[in-house]
């Protein structure tokens, strides 16, 4: 692989280029990894797919006018046509009010245990029978067909700022899902995620998915009306989450988030605390700097169910008069992982703690739609396996319901938290988040009428 | 575009052959992007993209492989047509059920939709495109109504894309492509109440920079801006119980998208997006069912000039043309690629699409709407004895299957004794797909007829893809709302 391009060179180049157009601050990424994926339905492979990148990103300012650019098209010509271009582009736009610069060091990055797994290489090999252990697993279930992906990554990350950050972290990961059917309506779903090779365990994940479907055979339609929810780690890295989610400032200012003027006021109950953590072992959001080149940490979001802060980049920060937290994105501040402080409950006393109210038991949900992002109201769908809990236990299995309510009830009427945690990202997840099981009392559910 | 990677592209498709792949394509993709994001008046950034890659589907021993590369060289070229060949076959040897693709008439062909001389996405200066934006946002800034509008949110993206797919049965599409996206977030706000309301504004099209004149977007954004102000500040509460439903185009289209084109795309109906977007209540047997009623014909048309989901050749090279997915009730064509159609043993509707070099094709909607009917927009009121008009939609929701819906109106009003009175708050539309296309009894005439456009997700990895949808308006009797 001789003829491979030189990261080194071509962050060089730019840096010469942006520093010879005048520009004020810069920060530059590049970034090469190569992606793999098996993906299965009717519990055979459909496809298997592998991508190789390059991509090189740019963020930089001009008498406080702020660019970016992001190039896969990396020959020479085009990096410099590209930046030139961005010179003109910065020359005609008004500056932006809200710009206070990058971080500027010097920085000292944090060591995060499990990044890269040495072992990694054997993995290409293992994967087909990998995928086809989880299927079978979910086939001695009594499933009859499973579709899911298996995708996996070995990445390098470079940056280089205008202010002295200049800096590298590789990583690898992989996220598994599996969804499996009895039949058409009767399916149950999983995920296994994580860094570290040497730990997976899909067959854990088609076990699970093939238990659910099991148990989700014979569900009638449910009824409308107030439920107490207890929610799966992967509902609750959704629905739960989405509001830890939501403490980002520039999602307050452009009016897609709850929680304006929420700060230091309480939105949960005592037992809730949150944090944004770029530091966990093992988390699939976990990285020693962010895309200004600023130190990541761990930042609380939510203590004791006081709103205690946003995630901040330099300029949202500094508009805050607070520091940065280590969250810069390209436009906006970015949750690294998402961390909910376990509660004291198994799975078994969280549902003892149902006795006597009506609850639903939701092991997976999509399609999560909002009617206001600044009240919070909005609508999601619940799939695969759902339950009614009758005197403590998981009893009749129910369908076609819809959970219709408010983000701000969700997280306000928590009444337990699950001590076994579950990293989810998935289809509907995109921020890795760390979480348990979630009961909630109080919630509307509602149904279609036929 | 260069012909380096036009060989690069050639020259993978000979590797393949000669590493046994009974079929083998390279589509190479070239596409720059420049994006404006201005939040409250202010402008948060300015960005340029610049994409170039190639990506190898392989068909082997009855399995798929696909790899992609972006660095531009033999080596790179090697290895991903390698792997991709290897992994097919090595997947196709473990299916039971070997894939294969449907037969279908070879092209060898080159179209192109672009922008208006001196209009072209790399043809406006930047600085124009951002003083218009800027202007939009003042209009809303400075906007006389009884609500305050303290949250916007806009960003224009312009795009050329060029795309040259090849394969080895001698297929060759050459394509240039020019779009044009607005998005926007308004929300409106009642400063006595505090009461809020949101509007989600998204605009597309094939073409360059006319298409804002097109729009004419500064009295689209104005109006509806306003509208969002009396819903905030005058709308009274939604009637429940059985009532009767017009809709506008903006709804139509949502529900010609979701209920009707989802559940019609082939790979959903066999299973294949099972783990991720979900499966379909419509099922092969099922073609020729009745699910509407006789005024609902859906039809999804790729080749409707300036749409945003235009083509005329799919990213598997097959000749696009309109599918009627519902025609007088009945289901009748489904979304094929060339794989969900050999499934079925029939031919691809040439829906195959992939978003960017590094995607696979998969069967996707382009432009989809509901037939406009025969009658005038007034005579759709004149016998409603109590109901809503829901001209537009804020929240939808629908399962993975695509058989329980839920719409939430924006702009809405009361419907009593035939005459359309005032606004009504967030009525609820949340039934079935077979009780919705079944209640449908009247639909309003083509000169009604209105496009809205979407970025529709689906796949692992995402692919985003520009859609059109759309309608007139129509008439859906005795709905309950709760």
């Amino acid at each position: 692989m001789g003829n491979k391009i030189d990261i080194k060179n071509i962050l060089d180049l730019t840096a010469n280029k942006l520093n010879s157009l005048e520009f004020d601050d810069f920060a530059i990424t590049a970034n090469r990894g190569n992606r793999s994926q098996l993906r299965f339905a009717d519990s055979q492979i459909t496809i298997a797919k592998n991508w190789a990148s390059l991509e090189l990103g740019v963020f930089a300012s001009k008498d406080s006018k702020t660019v970016a650019v992001e190039i896969q098209d990396l020959s020479e010509n085009s990096i410099i046509s590209a930046l030139e271009s961005l010179e003109k582009l910065a020359k005609s736009l008004p500056p932006n009010q809200n710009y206070f610069g990058i971080s500027d060091g010097p920085f000292s990055y944090p060591a995060i245990e499990y990044l890269a797994d040495t072992d990694f290489v054997e993995f290409h090999d293992r994967s087909i029978d990998q995928v086809e252990g989880a299927i079978n697993a979910a086939e001695a279930e009594g499933a009859k067909r499973s579709a899911g992906v298996l995708a996996w990554e070995v990445k390098e990350e470079h940056l280089l700022s205008s202010k002295g950050a200049n800096v590298s972290e590789n990583s690898t990961s992989y996220e598994f899902s599996i969804r499996s059917f009895i039949d058409e309506t009767s399916s149950g779903a999983d995920v296994e995620v994580g860094r570290l090779f040497s730990k997976v365990d899909f067959e854990r994940a088609g076990t699970r998915a093939g238990e659910i479907a099991k148990m989700a055979i014979g569900g009638t339609n449910g009824d409308p009306g107030k439920y107490n929810i207890l929610l799966e780690p992967r509902v609750a890295a959704d629905v739960v989450a989405a509001t830890p989610g939501a403490a980002n400032p520039f999602m307050v200012d452009i009016g897609m988030s709850w929680l304006k003027d929420k700060i230091g006021e309480p939105i949960g109950p005592e037992l809730v605390s949150v944090y944004d953590d770029a530091l966990l072992p093992n988390g699939l959001g976990s990285k020693s700097f962010d895309e200004e080149g600023h130190p990541t940490g761990r930042n609380v979001i939510v203590e004791k169910g006081i709103l205690k802060g946003f995630i901040h980049n330099t300029s949202t920060a500094k508009k805050a008069g607070t520091t940065s937290t280590g969250n810069a994105g390209l436009v906006l501040p970015q949750n690294s992982n998402v961390f909910f402080e376990p509660g004291e409950h198994t799975f078994e006393e969280l549902l003892e703690l149902t006795k006597g109210k009506p609850t639903l038991y939701i092991t997976n949900n999509w399609y999560t739609r909002f009617t206001s992002y600044a009240d919070g109201i909005f609508s999601s769908i619940p799939r695969d396996g759902m339950f009614i809990i009758k005197n403590g236990e998981v009893s009749e299995p129910v369908r076609e319901l819809r959970i219709s309510d408010t983000m701000g009830n969700i997280f306000k009427n928590i009444t337990a938290l699950g001590k076994e945690i579950k990293q989810i990202k998935s289809w509907e997840v995109n921020v890795p988040t760390f979480i348990p099981h979630v009961l909630i009392e109080d919630i509307n559910i509602s149904a279609a009428t036929k | 575009m260069p012909s380096s990677s036009y060989d690069l592209a050639e020259k993978a498709i000979e590797e393949g052959e000669k590493l046994g792949a009974q079929y083998i394509e390279a589509r190479y993709v070239n596409s720059m992007s420049n994006t404006s994001i201005l939040k409250n008046g202010v402008p948060e950034l300015g960005a340029i993209a610049r994409s170039n890659g190639i990506g190898i589907r392989v068909l082997k021993d009855g399995g798929v492989g696909f790899a992609s590369f972006n660095e531009m060289t033999k080596e790179e070229m090697s290895i991903a047509v390698a792997f991709a060949t290897k992994m097919a076959e090595a997947t196709g040897k473990r299916r039971s059920k070997k894939i294969v693709f449907s037969d279908e008439k070879i092209h060898d062909v080159k179209f192109e939709a672009l922008g208006e001389s001196g209009k072209r996405p790399f043809e406006v200066d930047p600085e124009a495109k951002i003083n218009r934006l800027m202007g939009i946002d003042k209009l809303l800034a400075e906007l006389k109504t009884n609500a305050v509008i303290p949250f916007r949110f806009f960003q224009m993206l312009d795009e050329t894309e060029r795309k040259y797919i090849i394969t080895n049965e001698g297929a060759k599409i050459e394509s240039e492509i020019d779009r044009l996206q607005l998005f926007g977030i308004v929300v409106a706000v009642n400063p006595t109440t505090g009461s809020k309301e949101q509007i989600m504004i998204q605009k597309g099209k094939t073409g360059g920079l006319e298409s804002l004149d097109y729009w004419k977007i500064e009295d689209f954004v104005t109006k509806e801006a306003t509208k969002l102000g009396k819903i905030v500040t005058e709308s009274k509460e939604a009637p429940t119980g059985i009532i009767d439903y017009v809709v506008g185009p903006n709804v139509i289209g949502i529900m010609c998208h979701e209920n009707t084109g989802h559940p019609t795309e082939g790979d959903r109906i066999l299973g294949r997006e099972g783990a991720q977007a979900g499966e379909s209540y419509l099922k092969e047997d099922m073609i020729g069912q009745q699910i509407g009623s006789e005024h609902v014909t859906i039809i999804d048309d790729p080749t409707i000039e300036g749409s945003y989901g235009y083509y005329l050749y799919d990213d598997e090279g097959v000749k696009a043309g309109p599918r009627y997915l519902h025609n007088k009730g009945i289901f009748e064509e489904m979304l094929h690629n060339r794989e969900s159609a050999a499934w079925m043993g029939t031919n691809s509707t040439a829906a195959a699409r992939a978003i960017g070099f590094n995607r696979e094709p998969i069967p996707r909607m382009a432009n989809t709407y509901l037939a406009p009917g025969t009658f005038e927009y007034e005579e759709l009121f004149e016998d409603v004895k109590l109901g809503v008009f829901m001209n537009n939609f804020t929240e939808w929701n629908i399962d993975d299957r695509r058989y329980q819906s839920k719409y939430v109106g924006l702009e809405a009003y009361l419907i009593e004794n035939g005459e359309i009175k005032h606004m009504v708050r967030r009525p609820v539309v949340e039934t079935t797909t077979p009780k919705l296309w079944g209640s449908v009894d009247a639909v309003a005439k083509e000169k009604y007829l209105e496009f809205d456009a979407a970025t529709c997700g689906k796949g692992d990895p995402m692919q985003g893809a520009p859609v059109y949808h759309g309608g007139s308006f129509m008439r859906i009797r005795n709905v309950e709302v709760r």
